[in-house]
């Protein structure tokens, strides 16, 4: 029969799908998430670095070129003995800066090329305080590109050296100067410099005008990269997503020295190192869970489903009645219980059996007795009667069983003798054969003759005979002092008759329909002369059809051969002569039908007669 | 004992082939049991029937009576041992033997 139900090993086999499916999916979402941040961070960290190195780079340029501007300057100045306005312009015009100032060691400007400050202390402004520091030690310091402190508006790039005789001469680069100076190194920073591999920087001027750039859009305005920066709203060293060139990128910006450095990395290398990570990961991670999940399940297969297996083979041996099967698992403390509680159960199942099959044994043999003792056991059953001598006997294949024999006198001279056999064994035909031989004998003590007590016995048989079973009997009413023998047959086998100076042959008489088969039948009487020395042997087909183990019937030429070699022996020893024929003959194979046998020699009156004298 | 089953609208017939004794009766019984209702013709072929013990002979005596109610029963190719078997148990009188 095929379950509608699933295997252990295919419902595990489907959670675990599932749980290892679940594991799977959220390690690689997280996995994802993960690694995007872990890569927007690379970006921002890689953007950050290339900014300040460029950012370095510029200011580096830028000081040192002012620097070493201011120091020609110191050495020219320190060779003059005076210095005025007019040097300095001419020292201007010579090294092509925008503005030389000289201070004395009190701070105050006392020469300069611009007009204004003549005159200005140094300690006046936070920006040109700053270079207050050369009379404390240093001797030269350079400044960002700023607005000036007297000026605001003013943007310039300083640079100090303190002079020999005291003071220090401060030079200035204005913004066209500054960037005019340094835009032909700011120009080459960009060349070679990538961020990451597909990444660049943009370096743009005050008026968003590229400066240096990979693309040689040198000159044009920011626009034609498609950045646009608001330094208003977009604070510097924050990364900003913008399409630059037609590709989104993360962007970053600073500014320094009047430049504006843009970052740009492409957002798709950024997305790749995830990808590749993420792709990676994903694959070993589908060899690990894979394993795993073999691992698992092979574990469970052994463990649960070939342990429930050799189990279930177990009951399969109890089920078919090997009650001694005893469940031997082992391997867990699961299973030693589950075969601990099935042995117990078993033991208890084979406690109960035996308890009844003990009941049902003591009630049968009690029943055995009782149908035995129902029929006459005892004999010779009439010491006194000299006209016949009669056996009878009945081996039950079962303890109880169907057949039966029956004989009794029904008036002085007339004695009733009788076979039957009840279809079916056991219980069933134990009852019904109590139930036939009584109504039987009712009938025939009540002086009918025999085929009225047949036809009255099958009508009161058939009554109620819910169980459809019946009885084929053979009935005989012999008047023993004069020999006259009438009797019917009711489906019976055959008697066997043997005439005092022959051998036996069967009796055959036209039989009528079995009791209890049928309603109405009516049987018929036939009649039989016996003399002395006659002899008359019933039997049941337990008798002819006892088989041996190669299924071969006894037979009823058997039964014959042997009843005529018995020739004259007394009833007793003729029935005792049949069954250990049969007996040979059946040998080891076992009784199968019910045995039931009934022997009657006649000697008549003659001798009964001469007894009485 | 086999039992061979063959439904033509209301005709059943039943080919028995073995020995049809105590152990192999009940089953014949639950056969006719489940397939009798509305049969009309019951025809019992016993052309291979070694043996008929009286377990059979009752539940051929119960087919019978049921199709006495419902329509005929007929027992068809009785071999000399079977024949000898219903001559002397009367079953011969009751049976429609062809």
């Amino acid at each position: 029969m095929k379950s509608k139900n699933k295997r252990i090993s295919q419902s595990f086999l489907r959670w675990l799908l599932v749980l290892v499916s679940v594991a799977f999916l959220a390690t690689t979402v997280f996995l994802w998430i993960i690694q995007t941040r872990l890569s927007e961070e690379n970006a921002i960290s890689l953007l950050a670095l290339n900014l300040s190195d460029v950012r370095e780079d510029v200011s580096d340029a830028s000081d040192e070129n002012l620097l070493k501007l201011t120091h020609h300057v110191a050495d020219d100045l320190n060779r003059m003995k005076t210095i005025d306005n007019a040097v300095l312009q001419e020292l201007v015009n010579r090294y092509d800066i925008t503005e030389i100032n000289v201070i004395n060691e009190e701070g105050i400007i006392f020469a300069t090329t611009h007009p204004d400050f003549m005159g200005y202390d140094m300690r006046n402004g936070e920006q040109s305080a700053e270079f207050i520091g050369l009379f404390y030690g240093s001797t030269e310091y350079v400044q960002d590109y700023r607005p000036t402190t007297y000026d605001p508006s003013l943007f310039r790039k300083y640079a100090g050296v303190r002079l020999q005789r005291g003071g220090f001469v401060q030079v200035g680069y204005g913004a066209e100067r500054f960037q005019q100076d340094i835009d032909e190194f700011v120009v080459g920073v960009t060349r070679n410099r990538h961020v990451g591999s597909g990444g660049c920087i943009i370096i743009v001027d005050e008026a968003w005008n590229i400066v240096s750039d990979r693309m040689g859009n040198e000159g044009k305005n920011l626009d034609v990269t498609g950045l646009w920066i608001d330094t208003s709203s977009m604070p510097e060293n924050k990364v900003f997503v913008a399409d630059v060139y037609g590709q989104s990128c993360y962007c970053m910006y600073q500014s320094v020295e009047g430049y504006c450095i843009v970052a740009v990395m492409p957002r798709s290398e950024a997305a790749l190192s995830r990808n590749v990570s993420v792709g990676v990961t994903t694959a070993m991670q589908i060899m690990v869970f894979a394993a795993l999940f073999i691992m698992v399940f092979m574990l469970v297969k052994r463990l649960v489903v070939n342990n429930i297996y050799q189990i279930n083979d177990s009951l399969s041996a109890i089920t078919e009645g090997k009650l001694d099967t005893v469940v031997n698992v082992r391997s867990h403390v699961e299973f030693d219980e589950l075969s601990n509680d099935i042995n117990s159960t078993v033991d208890t199942l084979k406690r109960y059996i035996a308890d009844a099959a003990a009941r049902i044994d003591a009630e049968l043999a009690f029943a055995k007795a009782i149908q035995h003792s129902a029929m006459p056991s005892v004999f010779p059953p009439y010491p006194g009667r000299k006209e016949f001598d009669i056996h009878a006997a009945m081996f039950t294949a079962k303890e109880v069983g169907g057949d039966f024999y029956d004989f009794y006198f029904v008036d002085e001279d007339t004695l009733a003798f009788l076979i039957a056999d009840v279809s079916g064994k056991g219980i069933p035909a134990a009852m019904f054969m109590m139930q036939s031989k009584a109504l039987l004998k009712s009938c025939a003590e009540s002086g009918m003759s025999v085929e009225a007590v047949f036809t009255t016995a099958n009508a009161k048989l058939c009554e109620g005979n819910e169980a459809g079973m019946f009885v084929t009997a053979w009935m005989g009413l012999l008047n023993v002092k004069t020999g006259q023998l009438t009797f019917a047959n009711a489906g019976h086998n055959p008697p066997l008759l043997r005439r005092a100076d022959g051998s036996f042959e069967y009796l055959k008489s036209r039989a009528g329909f079995v009791l209890a088969g049928m309603e109405g039948i009516r049987y018929r009487k036939n009649e039989l002369q016996l003399n002395p020395g006659d002899q008359i042997y019933l039997y049941t087909d337990g008798v002819t059809e006892a088989t041996d183990a190669a299924q071969t019937l006894y037979g009823e030429q058997r039964l014959l051969d042997l009843l005529n070699a018995h020739h004259g022996a007394c009833a007793k020893a003729i029935c005792e002569a049949v069954k250990a024929d049969v007996d040979t003959f059946v040998g080891e194979a076992e009784q199968f039908d019910d045995i039931t046998m009934l022997c009657l020699n006649y000697a008549g009156s003659c001798v009964h007669e001469e007894v009485d004298a | 004992m086999t039992i061979e089953k063959k439904l033509n609208a209301a005709e059943l017939t039943i080919t028995l082939t073995g020995r049809l004794d105590t152990i192999t009766a009940p089953q014949l019984e639950a056969e006719l049991k489940a397939s009798l209702p509305g049969v009309e013709h019951l025809v019992l072929d016993f052309a291979a029937l070694d043996y008929l013990s009286s377990a059979g002979l009752r539940v051929l005596l119960a087919a019978q009576k049921q199709m006495n109610k419902q329509g005929d029963m007929v027992v068809r190719s009785v071999n000399q041992t079977i024949a000898e078997i219903f001559e002397v148990t009367g079953f011969g009188d009751i049976l429609t033997i062809e």
